[in-house]
């Protein structure tokens, strides 16, 4: 196990730049997600670290090693692909055993680690298959337990659920995570699935357009956005957002827009023109006797998404759409009138170039 | 779905275009089988003489040409199937400075055919001391056939999922094992249909064969057969019988790997 740290790398295809001055560092057994849609230079970040991409700019280290000039097979990695990339025309117990043979791992040894990995993955029965008769499900555990068997100091993961159906996505997720805890091993972990990124990471990197947006616990990312971009990009539904004129009044300050006027207590310091953004939990009905709530504002409802649980209604005020959370089912229906107040503690302000400002 | 009539019509067509391409090479094999003299006309059945081909055999000398064919199509085939998986994967799977300039010169020897090169070349290799020698037979053919055997090994590691042979670089394999460990035994299919290929085309070569060599120790069957037609203008099942023993070692390599050449043959057409 190592640490890895990312120290100004860049990348560059050409006149694009896929990845801008990265500084990222990663502890010795931390299970760290980069995050971000198509395009935010994640898997280019990541490739980079295995060694399947040349770095324009900057340092690689895993532990005390600088690996920039490294072949991928010195690097001590083990890789899980989107597609798991298992030999075809190779048994399991052979794509398990591949990478120690290459390392000339005395022949017990190895069936050894083979052994334990498929135990600890549940693939006994299929060692004498070969990858074209496995389900998705065996295929990826088998994609895992080539991870495993290497015993290496970093594992890395590209997108390893992303051909998986829902149920054997979060089935997989938990056993991924379980398999992390249990060795320890430091990961970097790549998703655009925010989701995946929320349970799973003991701490989270969002990238975007190939520059790193905040990185931090799930809950610092869920509950202190740097910006609009990690505030929109990190929670389901996402933050909803609205311009508002804010000024001093009322013991507070007063938010103003176009079908919005509320006076919230304290947050003062905010600048003229605020960005605020509003979590669906930080969004209730309308209840005069909840001393928590602002309000009460009004609009049409836009959706309805019941969950049984729980519920999300979108609701537009004005010319912004706002998610409002609610217990079990509700029998709200699109184009009724809602009205709702909002959690002041929940408010997340914004300036104009889109960073979180605090609030007094 | 076809309809019924959809799939009435596609058989008949199938059937009338095989029946096509079958019927001059039945019409050979049955002329090889008749009475012996030449008396039969073209297709005629008037009983099996299988004797016409031992016959053709001892009086065209086959044996030595056939030997010689073997001799040039082996060296071919091994030379350009071994060079043209190396440049294949590299042209295929490998990031290299000039890789597109250096892959179109390879195209050139698909482009240029024989007739072309067939005066400079005699001279060039007359120059070496090549010609009336094996060689001159076997390095022009394994360079034209490198040139398609690249093309094809080219296009086959291009379907290969990248991610396959990072997956090996990472597991520790060299890229010479990630060619032989993990890339050859899925190319096998487009490596055999390739050797089919420039076989046949190795072993059908004629012009090349009557330029370069004299010697008739050296000749090969193509060239063999037509000397033997030249002798032979008025025994028509006799010709057949040379014809067919020239053709046979072809057929027969073709329907060991029949199964394999089908499926090199589409591979890449359908999502597998």
């Amino acid at each position: 196990m190592a640490a890895v740290r990312f120290s100004g790398v860049r990348k560059r295809y050409g006149d694009t730049v896929a990845v801008h001055g990265l500084d990222l560092e990663i502890g010795d057994g931390e299970f760290m997600v980069l995050v971000g849609p198509s395009g935010s230079g994640k898997s280019t970040a990541l490739r980079m670290l295995a060694g399947l991409e040349a770095i324009t700019e900057g340092e690689i280290r895993i532990g005390d090693r600088t690996v920039n000039g490294v072949a991928p097979r010195e690097r001590d990695i083990a890789m899980v692909f989107q597609d798991y990339a298992l030999y075809p025309q190779m048994t399991v117990y052979d794509n398990l055993a591949f990478g120690l043979r290459r390392r000339r791992i005395a022949k017990p040894e190895i069936d050894e680690r083979v052994r334990r990995a498929a135990a600890v993955l549940r693939l006994e029965p299929y060692l004498r298959r070969k990858p074209g008769q496995l389900s998705g499900g065996q295929a990826q555990r088998v994609a895992l337990g080539r991870a495993l068997v290497r015993d290496p100091q970093v594992w890395l993961m590209d997108e390893p659920l992303s051909n998986l159906d829902a149920k054997l996505r979060t089935q997989t997720r938990g056993e991924i995570k379980r398999l992390q805890q249990q060795e320890r091993t430091t990961t970097v972990y790549v998703t655009h699935d925010q989701v995946e990124a929320m349970t799973m990471g003991d701490r989270i990197a969002v990238l975007n357009e190939g520059a790193l947006e905040q990185v931090g616990t799930p809950e610092e990312l869920y509950e202190r956005p740097a910006n609009t971009f990690v505030g929109g990009f990190i929670g389901s539904p996402a933050m909803a957002f609205f311009a508002a004129a804010a000024a001093p009044g009322d013991g507070g300050t007063r938010l103003t827009a176009a079908g919005i006027d509320l006076a919230v207590p304290g947050a003062a310091g905010l600048p003229r023109e605020v960005t605020v953004g509003v979590r669906p939990e930080g969004a209730r009905v309308w209840d005069p006797d909840d001393r928590e709530l602002v309000g009460p504002l009004a609009g049409e409802v836009a959706f309805v998404e019941a969950l049984g649980r729980e519920t999300f209604v979108g609701v537009d005020v004005g010319e912004v759409r706002l998610v409002v959370h609610g217990e079990g089912r509700s029998r709200l229906v699109p184009g009724e009138r809602l009205e709702f107040g909002l959690l002041p503690r929940a408010l997340r302000f914004f300036g104009a170039d889109g960073r979180a400002v605090a609030a007094g | 779905m076809t309809s019924r009539r959809e799939q009435t019509l596609t058989y008949a067509l199938l059937g009338a275009f095989s029946l096509l391409a079958l019927m001059p090479i039945a019409g050979i094999v049955l002329t090889a089988l008749q009475e012996p003299g030449g008396g039969a006309s073209f297709g005629e059945i008037n009983g099996v003489h299988p004797g016409n081909l031992r016959r053709a055999w001892e009086d065209g000398n086959f044996g030595d040409y056939l030997a010689s064919s073997a001799i040039v199509a082996a060296a071919v085939v091994a030379i350009a199937t071994t060079v043209s998986i190396l440049a294949g994967y590299a042209f295929g799977l490998m990031r290299f400075r000039g890789s597109q300039v250096l892959f179109y010169a390879f195209l050139l020897g698909l482009m240029i055919p024989t007739e072309a090169m067939i005066v400079p070349l005699y001279y060039d290799l007359r120059d070496l001391a090549l010609t009336d020698t094996y060689w001159a037979l076997i390095l022009p053919q394994a360079g034209t056939s490198i040139a398609f055997g690249t093309f094809w090994m080219r296009a086959f590691f291009r379907t290969v999922p990248r991610s396959l042979v990072e997956a090996a670089r990472i597991d520790g394999a060299s890229s010479w094992l990630t060619l032989w460990r993990v890339l050859l035994p899925l190319a096998r299919p487009a490596v055999l249909t390739m050797v089919v290929l420039i076989f046949m085309w190795t072993w059908n070569e004629f012009l090349l064969a009557l330029v370069m060599v004299t010697d008739e120790g050296l000749r090969t069957a193509p060239l063999g057969l037509s000397f033997f037609l030249g002798r032979n203008q008025a025994d028509l099942t006799l010709l057949a019988a040379g014809a067919v023993i020239v053709a046979t070692p072809v057929v027969v390599l073709y329907a060991f790997l029949q199964r394999h050449f089908i499926r090199g043959m589409v591979s890449g057409a359908v999502k597998g």
